[in-house]
């Protein structure tokens, strides 16, 4: 893999990950984390949206006038979603009847229209293609995660099947979306904290060993 | 031209909303057959479920469907779109879609009953825009299975909801009382209303058919 496609990656998912450092897509991530079937469909939507609009609107941005910028970027994320919404309908219409509106507002995803904008829009097609699934994978790393929690402790189940024993008393809290709140709080505070600790040290390697500690 | 002419910005934003519009029609008119069949099969399915009839494959439901059930003429002012008949055993049961106000928008149930209006056989639901997650958990079977063969009090059922709700279905048959969503107490009381207007469709939809 060539140096950048890697900072890409790398960037996406850990050092500039959309949910956890950019604080994008929160509001999917409480609504749809509390079942792992519809956060897994949801993210990859997500994903494909982003990836597929941004290597579009990096492909046209040498036509795009800057007055219409957005309104291109709105028309091209909407054309994604409309299609996945009607392959949906054709081929899977319970999980489309199951996520409901929730397919259409991944129009209003923030991390879509932000990767149009910050990426796609000054990079060419298919590394902004790469950027656009990466940071959807990003999105998905954390939901997924956070839906695991949810849907076991919540329901007792995963995907659907019992993981729990049967004596189990589901946590009620796991399936509302207060839950999700926290979860997120705890990954943020877990992946800042471990960002925080490597850059000490790599600070401190720089710096060359450490003196000797005085003495009193 | 200049791209940021007048003349530039009108023509290309009309040439790429033309475009990409004849691509989603194209999508759209290809995929169309499949999404009706699809729907067909979904609405048929859920009368059948909720009447209680059992069937395999999706043909076979259509088959089923066909055979056994029949359309009913809904009384003026009943307050349901369609009816259905049903006749197994000697006895007569009723379906009716009835759409009501959620919290988000409308949701559309079938349900079903005994003609004498005494327990529901079930419920289906055709169509709703609540919360995925919170109201949304009304199409999950735990909510929708509580209804199966549910006594009809004289005031129709009740749904608990707030802290009386405890999430997981109530077992009791006999009660008249049913378990909410848990966080979802407005779509709940929801489903209440709907679900009670549903019960005087049927009743007079039953006392126009005798």
């Amino acid at each position: 893999m060539s140096g950048k496609a890697g900072k890409i990656l790398k960037d996406n998912l850990w050092t500039n990950n959309p949910i956890f450092i950019q604080i994008l897509g929160i509001c999917s991530t409480l609504a749809v984390t509390n079942s792992v079937r519809n956060t897994l469909i949801m993210t990859v939507g997500v994903s494909l949206a982003t990836a597929f609009s941004s290597l579009t609107l990096s492909a046209m941005q040498a036509a795009i006038p800057r007055k219409v910028r957005m309104i291109v970027q709105v028309l091209v994320i909407s054309f994604y979603v409309i299609l996945i919404d009607i392959v949906l309908r054709a081929y899977l219409p319970d999980v489309s009847k199951q996520l409901g509106p929730y397919v259409g507002l991944i129009i209003t995803n923030c991390i879509i229209m932000g990767r149009a904008e910050a990426f796609a829009a000054a990079n060419k097609p298919f590394l902004s293609f790469w950027d656009g699934l990466t940071s959807g994978l990003g999105y998905m790393a954390v939901l997924v995660s956070i839906a695991v929690v949810r849907e076991v402790l919540g329901f007792g189940s995963l995907l659907g099947f019992r993981v729990m024993p049967q004596g189990f008393e589901p946590w009620t809290i796991m399936i509302m979306a207060p839950s999700a709140f926290f979860l997120v709080a705890f990954v943020m505070w877990w992946a800042k904290t471990v960002q925080a600790k490597a850059a000490v040290k790599a600070a401190a390697a720089k710096a060359g060993p450490k003196p000797a500690p005085a003495k009193a | 031209m200049k791209k940021d002419s007048i003349l530039y910005v009108v023509v290309f934003t009309f040439l790429v909303c033309a475009a990409f519009v004849f691509f989603l029609a194209l999508a759209n008119e290809a995929t169309k057959e499949r999404v009706a069949a699809n729907r067909l099969f979904a609405e048929r399915a859920a009368v059948l479920d909720a009447l209680k009839i059992p069937y395999g494959s999706p043909q076979e439901a259509l088959d089923q469907y066909e055979k056994l059930l029949r359309e009913q003429p809904v009384p003026e002012g009943a307050g349901a779109e369609k009816a259905y008949r049903y006749e197994a055993d000697g006895k007569t049961y009723f379906a009716a879609r009835v759409t009501g106000a959620g919290l988000w928008g409308s949701i559309t149930i079938i349900l079903g009953a005994d003609s004498g209006l005494e327990r529901l056989t079930g419920l289906q639901v055709v169509a709703q825009n609540e919360t995925p997650g919170l109201g949304g958990r009304i199409d999950e079977a735990w909510f929708r299975d509580q209804f199966r063969g549910e006594k009809i009090g004289p005031r129709g059922i009740r749904i608990r909801t707030g802290a009386e709700a405890q999430g997981k279905g109530d077992p009791d048959p006999d009660n008249g009382l049913l378990d909410g969503v848990s966080g979802a107490s407005r779509t709940s009381q929801s489903m209440q209303s709907i679900v009670n207007a549903g019960i005087e469709a049927l009743r007079a939809i039953a006392g126009g058919a005798r």
